[in-house]
Order: structure tokens, then C-alpha cells, then sequence
């Protein structure tokens, strides 16, 4: 048993890995958000892994229901070129400033993470879904209620921003 | 697992997760490229705050609450995010970040 979780887990790790290069580096953006995908995906099955399904459905629900379907929106909406690429990169300059950039926190945080003292490790444990909505309910009331309103802000932002050409003329 | 926790795991991965999402953060030229990678970094933080929360003593609940709303503020980024690209690609014909030069009111 607990050596088919590790082989999950390295499964899962394999599909965020492939998702998220596919992201990164992939010109055709379709592509790029398929890479996404599959990314969130992979991250699914890792909440899956310990014992959280709740969040795992939440994920799948959100993010590969809404998110992606909203970037997806962005890509036809903006009229890209076709198959939406980006333009090839003559010089390597701008991938060799990502490296750099992405190392110098790999680096520290892998660091930190290595020689950190962790806590006490327990194993997971299902949380009821009962539970979860009593903590939403109670410590995490104000936050909760922010939440609202920052989404409907959002929304009412988004659509301000979608017709303002209109009321501009 | 010479020595490497099931948290220590955990945490690597989310950290692979910024490492691709600032890596293509700043390599992308597309807006929509851009706005990927963030989801990705998004994405990582959410599974090592769920790991922090599952398998350790901390409460499990709170942790988890916490990655949802992440994902709900996620949410709301990618709505304005669409609204701002869109206006983008009308006000200049694309959204190559690196012709945005012009600021006008």
C-alpha cells in the first residue's frame, strides 16, 4: 500500500512536470493551456494523495472548469494570429534571464526547505466536510465574507473594463 | 526515501511549480502567456499550503480552507486579467508585452 502511493505520487509528479514544461514552452498558447491543464490535473491527484477530495473536486471544479475556460476565452478573444504563437526567439537572452530569475528561489527555498526543522509529521487524515464549513463559519468569517466581495468586485471590474470603449465614445 | 519526508516531497513539487511559473513568467512576450504562468506559481502555492495543513499537526481544516480561497482569489485575478487583455488587443491590435510602451488615459 505504501508503495503504490509513492508510485501515484511520481505518477502525479510526472503529469505536473510534463504540464507545467508544456506551459512554459510551448509558442502555440492552445497548447500552452492544454499544458495547464494537465498541470492542474496532476495537482488534483496530489490533493487526492493526502486525503483532501474535497479540495481535489474544488480544483477540478474551479480551475479546469472556470479558469482555464476564461484564459481560453482570452486566447479566441484577442484575435491572435493563428493558432495564437508567439513570434520565435532570435536571441536566447530573455530564456536565460527566466533561468536565472527561476533558479536564485529554487535555490533558497530548496535550501531552506532541506535543512528547515519540520514538524512533527502526522499522517493524513480525511477532514469531514461538515468541519470545513463550521471553520469557514467561525475563524474564518471575515475572510469568507472578503472573498465575496473581492469576487464580485472583480466581476463588476471586468465588465466596467469590457464596455468602456462604448461609453468612451 | 533516504531521509526526504512525505512533506519535504510535497514541498518540492510546489516549488518546481514557482520555478515553471516564474521561468515562464518572464519569458513569455503574450499577455495570455504570462497570465499561464501565474496560474502555475497560483497552483503550487495552493499544494504546499494543503501539504502544510494535511500532514502535519497544524489544523488540517483551516489549511485546506485556506487553499480555496486562493482559489477563489485566483478566480477573480483571471476574470479582471481578461477584462484588462481584452482591452488590450483593442486599444493596440496585440498583446505582446514587450510593444506595450504607450500609457494613455
Amino acid at each position: 500500500m505504501e508503495h503504490l502511493a509513492y508510485v501515484a505520487f511520481g505518477i502525479y509528479t510526472l503529469i505536473i512536470l510534463t504540464g507545467g514544461l508544456m506551459a512554459v514552452l510551448c509558442r502555440s498558447m492552445v497548447r500552452a493551456l492544454v499544458g495547464l491543464i494537465l498541470t492542474l490535473f496532476g495537482v488534483a491527484g496530489c490533493y487526492l494523495l493526502m486525503a483532501a477530495p474535497f479540495i481535489a473536486l474544488m480544483q477540478i471544479l474551479i480551475y479546469v472548469g472556470a479558469v482555464s475556460i476564461l484564459i481560453l476565452f482570452a486566447i479566441m478573444l484577442t484575435r491572435a494570429p493563428a493558432g495564437a504563437e508567439e513570434a520565435p526567439y532570435i536571441f536566447p537572452w530573455r530564456s536565460l534571464a527566466a533561468l536565472a530569475v527561476a533558479f536564485l528561489p529554487l535555490a533558497v527555498i530548496g535550501g531552506m526547505i532541506r535543512s528547515g526543522q519540520v514538524a512533527p509529521l502526522v499522517p493524513p487524515e480525511e477532514v469531514p466536510l461538515a468541519e470545513l464549513g463550521q471553520t469557514l463559519i467561525e475563524p474564518y468569517l471575515l475572510a469568507f465574507e472578503l472573498i465575496s466581495v473581492i469576487l464580485t468586485v472583480a466581476m463588476a471590474g471586468a465588465v466596467i473594463l469590457g464596455f468602456e470603449r462604448r461609453i468612451g465614445k | 526515501m533516504n531521509g526526504i519526508t512525505h512533506l519535504e516531497m510535497y514541498q518540492f513539487v510546489s516549488l518546481m511549480l514557482l520555478g515553471l511559473g516564474l521561468f515562464g513568467l518572464v519569458r513569455r512576450r503574450s499577455l495570455v502567456g504570462m497570465l499561464i504562468s501565474v496560474e502555475l506559481m497560483l497552483n503550487g502555492a495552493g499544494l504546499s499550503i494543503v501539504a502544510s495543513g494535511q500532514l502535519t499537526p497544524a489544523s488540517a481544516a483551516m489549511g485546506q480552507l485556506a487553499t480555496l480561497f486562493v482559489m477563489g482569489l485566483a478566480a477573480a485575478e483571471v476574470a479582471l486579467i481578461l477584462a484588462i487583455i481584452i482591452v488590450v488587443s483593442r486599444r493596440f491590435g496585440h498583446i505582446e508585452s514587450n510593444n506595450l510602451r504607450t500609457m494613455r488615459g
